[in-house]
């Protein structure tokens, strides 16, 4: 499933699949201004719609 | 530098040279590199990730990790995986002939969604989405029919309730097989016309990956 297979696929079920599927892994952002860290964020999802959060909520 | 992890994988050999592969334990994090001021969001890196799963998939099956988990060193990596790598050796070695398919249908009946505006609180509209996408169905004829064409020839299968306008069936299939069930796609189509449905793959471990899905 390459380049070819690409193409043949709705652009949007590809996005779907690398952002709505697989493992989560926990992430962490700090939100800063000019150099003052001012939050600090652990992450479960990163990018994600409203509904992988409820499956993942879940758990 | 930051690395953009794609998926694990069980061999060296399964990453190298598409992507750029870093030691877990005994496994490998696929990854593509971006600046460290480069957005996540950004299209073309979107589908450069994107072209280079699928060329990874090409190679060998691998547990595709889901898009936004960055890393800066094998140690940073290692730490955030450790948890996770057993399940994903067992799964690599149980799975490794396999791939997943997705058979996306369109429901027959559900709840409308809910309109944020009408909540005054947050968790009462996660909750009223919830129901709504749990009452998503097929029809009962069209499902049996999937069953027997689709879920039958694979290794394991799941309906999953993804949304309020669709039910999906997740498989497990064979790489050898990936074409009949293809076939059986063309034949289902033929069967019910009027249901509309996206069959799509081959894709990673996705699905049978993701222990939130079990």
């Amino acid at each position: 499933m390459s380049e070819q297979s690409l193409e043949e696929l709705p652009l949007l079920e590809t996005l779907d699949h690398l952002l709505d599927r697989g493992v989560i892994i926990a992430g962490e952002a700090v939100i800063s201004i000019g150099d003052v860290d001012l939050l600090y964020l652990g992450l479960n999802v990163v990018l994600a719609n409203v509904d992988a959060i409820i499956r993942t909520s879940k758990r | 530098m930051k690395s953009v992890a794609i998926g694990a994988h069980l061999l060296r050999d399964d990453v190298e040279p598409l992507a750029s592969a870093t030691v877990v334990g005994d496994l490998f994090l696929s990854a593509v590199e971006v600046a460290d001021d480069q957005p996540l969001g950004d299209r073309e890196l979107l589908l450069r990730v994107a072209d280079v799963r699928a060329r990874l998939l090409d190679v060998a099956t691998f547990v595709a990790i889901r898009y936004g988990f960055t890393f800066t060193s094998a140690a940073d990596a290692h730490a955030r995986c450790a948890a996770h790598l057993a399940r994903w050796q067992r799964l690599l070695t149980e799975h490794r002939s396999r791939v997943e398919m997705t058979l996306k249908v369109a429901a027959a009946s559900a709840l409308p969604r809910p309109d944020r505006r009408e909540f005054t609180s947050g968790a009462d509209y996660l909750r009223a989405l919830h129901a709504a996408t749990q009452s998503a169905s097929v029809d009962p004829a069209f499902r049996e029919q999937a069953e027997r064409l689709i879920a039958s020839p694979s290794a394991r299968h799941r309906w999953i309730h993804r949304d309020e306008r669709s039910v999906e069936l997740a498989a497990l299939i064979d790489r050898e097989r990936v074409d009949d069930v293809l076939r059986a796609g063309e034949e289902l189509r033929r069967a019910a016309p009027a249901v509309p449905f996206l069959l799509s793959g081959p894709w990673p471990l996705e699905v049978f990956a993701d222990d939130s899905d079990e």
